[in-house]
């Protein structure tokens, strides 16, 4: 289920690559349990509740999938955890989303075979008060102020990582001002929104949208006048497309993402057969969702002894066991479901453990020909935190 | 030798499990079998016959064999005829002897080494609980009085209560008595404390948290108090993490806190924090009567007082000083004392420093109560049906909604007036009452309130004319039985994205 029209398109064709090259890898070492594997893709398109619950009604009559493994698709809100509850296969997405521990909460017998591959959108906002709040402790940037300005999205994914934000802030020592702003579509008037945060004198401005092109549309109007803020935005300003458009007015901005391609020999050898494969513009940052996940699900079907059809639950109830027993270090860092929740554990966030949790990382964007600086957190940062340009500037111009 | 040449008992004994000896009237060793041989394997070419049993002890001794004989006078004052043999492997044998009737000795190694260990269990186990019962006496005994004080003083109160004359008689006797309550609640939430430190119960759960939230806390409790005492109480702000156990810190500092409150009639109290080295030292520095340099160290112990009639007037039971000790022994964060008769007391904790990024939160299970898009956030539920709305009620909360319903559908004026708040949102059942609808009510809600708010109606009659009319109303709709995906995202849309409900429909 991928979006591979619309406005996800560029995702989904990565999620599309990342599955078809663990299934190759899978395939040339035999299979799962001797079985080969054989892909089947649905475009999920706009990625709404009805192409997505259709999508996964496909795939299981038409198609009798053992089971689904996705990037993302940001509009069904979990309704297609139904049609997949009744088939009782498995199902490991990276959906992001909060509302996935409330839906297995509710009923974790029904759900035992859904999965949320990487932590929810929550653990953005917690783990960002916490980034600046280290800059901010160990010295690297002093800011003129503890206020945070918060901009949010339409999407509840985008308010959910605002709220977070907005409920920590204090603990860690910050203020936020003016309150999240939250924006009913992505095309306001973003001078008339950024006087108002002017107004408010915040030292940071977090806007928690994640589509690449409207950050890059927000991300010119921000440098027409720049506000002397750190400034944040979510993980789709790491997209080739955000740089494309921004170039490099970008640099020096912070991004995060609670899923991502570490850069150590694993990283770095998955990236490069990822390219081999699919192309140099390809982006293995993205397609290594769906790969991580497939071999994680080979893993545990291995263990479990079968791949189990739909309405095999015995097959999937052990083929789940597995997943929630083996943890896996993947090229992106160690996917560890929460037993509760059946989501992946971030690392810092919620646990101290490098080797047990998935590594939630910053960036700050360098010129678009270099790949970002990986900032924080230890011990998978290699790179230093730089004053933006912009803020030097208003430093400079201070001292004037 | 070999079992063919013996006879019956000769069999018997050397195929007897247990080591087992003979020894003479003057304990020369006579005969062994070979289960004494194996315990004793310790001499070159064989243990010899003969052998003294002094000598044979020394041997065993010496060889490393044995630790320890342990041998308690027998009862007429004679040599212990069953000492205890301590094993190097830790093993404890005991050896039994009986006289024959020719003078001749006949002994026993029995093992006794389970039995051993556990009576040295029980032995712990009862020194453990005399040391405790000794505690408690010493406390009750202690307490006794205190708590006889404030009985004394309720038992006069509540007489004078019923015989007062007047209100103000009245309250006045029932502030007392409010009083003499609270230093009993006090006293015994203090008892409690003691009594979970003897017993060994506190067990502390380390996390890297932020001091902030044990200083916000300490606010809450301390500000009124302070205040009410014209004393100015300032929390000077910190952005550290420590690592300790946030709600046995809470309780150490907030004991300061408390007895510098107390002690401090006219100035300040200050809460602040220092870094020193990898630690955080928590100050309660106030401007109090101060104690002097000899009573630094006693003020820690058990129900220390300096005056006994200054702290009867203050209501102190000698104890919090004590349980902080304690706790901070637990917790191994040193205590602090600086002060001086006249210049005010200055307490301080150091706790290490903790990682920022290791800072929990204090939230034990993430879930959309506390993080979800809709958290905080207020519904008014109109439906009748109270199946489905205590199903929907729940829910809701569950996504961290706090849920009112309309007290009286028949007076919506009184009930939008007895609301805990005002709604972000109403969800209400089309047809309520068999007479009433849901969308006339919603209208009459919204007039009332000082800012309308947006609705959604759910129904089980699916004629599509009616969910038009209700549409054309301005109102989306849900059909029963309505799932948590599709009233997620019509709530979603109504709150927050209402250009796109046009597509939903």
């Amino acid at each position: 289920m991928v979006p591979l029209t619309g406005t996800s398109a560029s995702d989904g064709r990565e999620f599309r690559n990342g599955l078809i090259l663990a299934v190759e890898e899978i395939n040339e070492r035999g299979g799962i349990v001797g079985r080969p594997v054989e892909p089947v893709f649905q475009d999920t398109g706009s990625q709404s509740a009805e192409a997505v619950v259709r999508a996964a009604r496909t795939l299981i009559t038409t198609h009798g999938v053992s089971a689904i493994i996705n990037g993302y698709n940001i509009g069904p809100q979990n309704s297609e955890y139904e049609p997949i509850a009744d088939a009782g296969i498995i199902y490991i997405h990276h959906n992001t989303l909060l509302q996935h521990h409330d839906t297995v909460a509710s009923d974790p017998e029904r759900y035992f075979g859904c999965f949320m591959a990487d932590p929810a959108e929550y653990w953005y906002g917690q783990g960002f008060i916490k980034f600046l709040s280290w800059l901010r402790d160990s010295g690297r940037w002093r800011p003129r102020n503890r206020k945070i300005a918060i901009i949010s999205g339409p999407k509840p994914y985008s308010i959910v990582i605002a709220n977070a934000m907005n409920a920590c802030a204090k603990q860690f020592g910050w203020s936020t001002d003016p309150a999240p702003i939250i924006l009913r579509n992505l095309q306001p008037d973003w001078q008339n929104i950024l006087t108002r945060v002017r107004e408010a004198d915040p030292a940071v401005l977090a806007f928690t949208h994640f589509h690449a092109g409207d950050l890059a549309k927000f991300h010119l109007e921000f440098m027409k006048n720049p506000l002397p803020v750190l400034l944040y935005l979510q993980y789709g300003a790491l997209h080739k497309s955000f740089s494309n458009i921004v170039g490099t007015r970008a640099r020096g901005t912070i991004v995060g993402t609670v899923i991502g391609l570490l850069r150590d020999d694993l990283g770095r050898s998955f990236a490069q057969k990822y390219r081999q494969r699919f192309g140099q513009s390809s982006t293995p940052e993205v397609g290594c969702q769906p790969y991580v996940a497939l071999h994680h699900y080979a893993i545990a079907a291995g263990v479990a002894g079968a791949v189990g059809n739909p309405g095999d639950f015995g097959t999937n109830r052990r083929i789940a066991r597995a997943l929630l027993d083996i943890p896996y270090r993947s090229v992106a860092g160690t996917i560890r479901f929460h037993p509760k929740w059946q989501a992946a554990i971030p690392y810092p966030d919620a646990t101290n453990d490098p080797s047990m949790g998935l590594p939630h990382l910053f960036y700050q964007l360098r010129d678009p020909e270099d790949a970002p600086a990986l900032i924080a957190p230890e011990p998978f940062s290699d790179s230093q935190f730089e004053l933006p340009p912009w803020l030097g500037a208003a430093i400079s111009e201070g001292l004037k | 030798m070999t079992a063919a040449g013996q006879s019956l008992p000769e069999q018997a004994f050397a195929g007897l499990q247990l080591p087992l000896s003979y020894w003479s009237a003057d304990l020369r060793l006579l005969a062994f079998n070979p289960a004494f041989s194996a315990c004793f394997d310790c001499f070159k070419g064989g243990i010899p016959l003969g052998i003294t049993r002094a000598k044979f002890i020394d041997e065993v001794e010496r060889a490393g064999l044995l630790v320890q004989v342990e041998a308690a006078p027998s009862d007429d004052g004679q040599t212990d005829v069953q000492p205890k043999l301590y094993f190097s492997d830790g093993s404890v044998y005991q050896l039994q002897s009986w006289q024959g009737p020719d003078g001749n000795w006949t002994a026993l190694c029995v093992d006794i080494t389970a039995a051993h260990r556990n009576e040295r269990a029980l032995r712990k186990a009862k020194d453990a609980a005399t040391a405790a019962d000794q505690s408690k006496s010493r406390f009750l005994r202690a307490a006794n009085h205190d708590l006889r004080q404030p009985l004394a003083a309720l038992k006069i109160l509540i007489y004078s209560c019923i015989a007062a004359q007047t209100d103000d008689d009245r309250q006045q006797s029932l502030h007392a008595m409010e009083v003499s309550v609270a230093i009993m609640e006090d006293l015994l939430g203090a008892l409690l404390n003691i009594g979970q430190l003897d017993a060994g119960k506190i067990r502390p759960s380390i996390q890297t948290f932020q001091i902030s939230t044990v200083l916000d806390r300490l606010k809450v409790q301390f500000d009124y108090q302070a205040r009410e005492k014209g004393l100015k109480f300032h929390i000077v702000p910190s952005t550290e993490a420590v690592t300790s156990d946030r709600i046995l810190l809470e309780r150490i500092i907030s004991n300061f806190v408390s007895n510098a409150i107390r002690y401090t009639d006219v100035g300040r109290v200050v809460v602040g924090c220092r870094r020193v080295g990898g630690h955080l030292r928590i100050h309660v520095i106030d401007t109090g009567p101060g104690i002097p340099e000899e009573f630094h160290q006693e003020i820690f112990e058990e129900f220390f007082r300096i005056s006994k009639h200054q702290d009867k007037r203050r209501h102190s039971l000698g104890l919090g000083l004590n349980i902080s000790q304690r706790l901070a022994n637990i917790l191994g964060h040193p205590i602090t004392l600086k002060s001086m008769v006249d210049r005010g007391s200055n307490f301080a904790i150091e706790v290490p420093l903790g990682n920022i990024w290791h800072s929990t939160i204090g939230e034990p299970e993430i879930n959309e109560q506390i993080g979800g898009e809709f958290a905080g956030l207020a519904c008014l539920l109109i439906e009748d049906d109270p199946h489905v709305r205590a199903a929907l009620s729940s829910l809701l909360q569950r996504w961290g909604i706090s849920v009112d319903t309309l007290a009286n559908l028949n007076d919506i004026p009184a009930s939008v007036a007895a609301l805990e708040r005002q709604p972000d949102i109403i969800v209400t059942d089309y047809r309520l009452n068999r007479e009433l609808l849901g969308t006339e009510i919603v209208n009459e809600v919204n007039e009332i309130l000082e800012k309308p708010c947006p609705a959604l109606v759910i129904t089980a009659d699916t004629a599509p004319q009616l969910i038009e009319s209700i549409r054309n109303q301005g109102y989306p709709v849900l059909i029963k039985p309505v799932g948590p995906p599709g009233l997620r995202v019509m709530m979603h849309n109504l709150l927050f994205e209402p250009e796109a409900i046009a597509e939903l429909q």
